[in-house]
């Protein structure tokens, strides 16, 4: 009847009338956007942690821009994704571990959390690696920079507001751009850039083991379990609803914009300056860059530190969140500490734990970054099996569950990155198959 | 030590609780989730294998 009324008046209206009319509707969806937008865009941004700096500044020294294409490719793969956990999340307002123990039993429940737990702890060391090391080059001591974060991670969250926690969350992801101007500083040519964007093609020397194990690397670091328990954790924490699931399926596609965006420019940047320079990782980038530009080697670890503080706070809250909601604990940034004790101690455990390890000298750093590998590859498919089958479940998702064509895209992802991950844990295991 | 045992005796508590709660699979069990998740087992169990066997030769080589 409502809409019959509106339809009428808007037959009467003139013109200017008319227009006015479309541009407060379009002021109303930009400001209901503005209030709901931040998941979607802090997880993909965070998914360019210290391991993907890394990954991206030796996929830039080893291949130049070939692999942009690539690259490219994955922004549409993590936004199918992701999206779906929006969807879950606003319709069953359960996190993804809850969502698993509620649908899957406490068999499958116990075994993701736990994954979780190990994979998000061992993700975070590499996330306080990434940071000492970023700081390091500013001769500041790893002890400073670790106690620095973690009284900074703490302070982020004192204020018991979710809102608060996320406009700070989301000025790390103004910070992670910070990749845009080293791009333009290094002076590329923007019809190579295109070329190599738009135009699959594989670099000189053809598909060799070497960039087998580096796309890998790519469709890892782009694509990572934490993220799914993250993103619908806080889609449920922001008390997003089953009609404001299409401004959080356009901050996932903003989101998935902005990571491709910061990979892109910061391969630009390595492959300028590092080409043909063996690298192993995103700081002694930024050492040998110094040399050469002053400013993109500054701006290359300082933006190693930023992905690293928002990797590390954001996985951080994806297992605190997962705890939560699994043992019954108040979960929520909503909570102070008083209100919310376990969850806000468990953040903190984290923290503390990844930092210390870090400082632990001999720490054997290289055997966890395998293990981080390693471990993705029992929890990714499991999480991303149990994320098509819940969206398929017409109990649970009623008219919001998968259709046919969302079916055929999010499965075919699926598929691939399973088969892909597999390999890359294999691989990582066994370096010598790739010989 | 008291406090530890009384700790891990909650936990137990806890945990025994949350298994009660989630005892039965709440997503509609057709043959095709069935299928998914002995597929999903069975790699697991591969992996797991691997790594036990990886790790055995590590701590032998």
């Amino acid at each position: 009847m409502e809409q019959v009324v509106a339809t009428r008046a808007k037959a009467r209206m003139g013109l200017p009338a008319m227009l006015f009319y479309r541009f407060r509707k379009s002021v109303k969806a930009l400001r209901m956007f503005a209030a709901i937008a931040g998941p979607g865009i802090i997880v993909m941004v965070a998914d360019n942690d210290a391991g993907g700096i890394t990954t991206y500044t030796t996929t830039g020294a080893k291949y130049g821009d070939h692999l942009l294409w690539f690259l490219i490719l994955l922004g549409p793969a993590a936004y199918f994704v992701q999206e779906m956990t929006v969807r879950l999340g606003a319709v069953t307002k359960r996190g993804h571990a809850e969502a698993i123990f509620h649908g899957f039993g406490a068999f499958w429940g116990w075994f993701s959390l736990l994954d979780l737990v190990l994979m998000d702890w061992l993700t975070m060391i590499t996330e306080f690696i990434g940071m000492t090391a970023a700081m390091s080059i500013f001769g500041v001591p790893p002890w400073v920079t670790v106690i620095a974060c973690w009284l900074l991670m703490g302070s982020m969250i004192l204020s018991g507001s979710y809102w608060t926690w996320e406009k700070i969350a989301l000025g790390l992801c103004v910070g992670n751009l910070i990749y845009i101007p080293a791009a333009f500083m290094v002076h590329p040519s923007a019809s190579d850039i295109l070329r190599n964007s738009f135009v699959p093609h594989w670099p000189p020397g053809g598909l060799t083991n070497e960039l087998f194990f580096l796309l890998m690397a790519n469709i890892g670091t782009t694509i990572a379990p934490w993220m799914l328990f993250f993103q619908q954790s806080s889609v449920v924490d922001k008390g997003l609803r089953e009609r404001d699931i299409k401004f959080g399926k356009l901050d996932t596609a903003i989101g998935s914009v902005l990571t491709v965006v910061v990979a892109t420019f910061l391969i630009v940047v390595s492959a300028r300056l590092l080409y043909g320079h063996p690298i192993e990782s995103a700081a002694q980038a930024a050492v040998e860059i110094m040399p050469v530009n002053k400013y993109v080697g500054t701006i290359i670890a300082i933006g190693l530190f930023d992905a690293g503080f928002l990797g590390a706070i954001c996985i951080s809250l994806a297992s605190s969140w997962a705890f939560g909601e699994i043992f019954g604990w108040a979960h929520s940034l909503n909570q102070n500490i008083r209100e919310a004790p376990w969850f806000y101690a468990y953040y903190f455990f984290d923290l503390v734990l990844a930092g210390l390890v870090v400082l632990i000298p001999r720490a054997p750093l290289v055997l966890i970054t395998l293990f981080v590998q390693v471990i993705a590859t029992t929890l990714l498919p499991a999480a991303l099996v149990f994320l098509i089958l819940l969206l398929n479940d017409k109990k649970t998702m009623g008219k919001y569950r998968n259709n046919t064509w969302q079916n055929v895209a999010n499965i075919s992802i699926v598929l691939v990155i399973i088969i892909l991950s597999t390999l890359y844990g294999i691989t990582a295991l066994f370096p010598e198959v790739l010989q | 030590m008291n406090f530890l045992r009384a700790a891990l005796s909650s936990l137990a508590t806890e945990v025994r609780t949350i298994n009660r709660r989630y005892a039965k699979p709440k997503i509609q069990m057709t043959w095709l989730v069935k299928a998914c998740l002995v597929v999903l087992r069975l790699y697991l169990v591969v992996l797991v294998c691997l790594m036990i066997y990886k790790f055995v030769k590590t701590l032998k080589g």
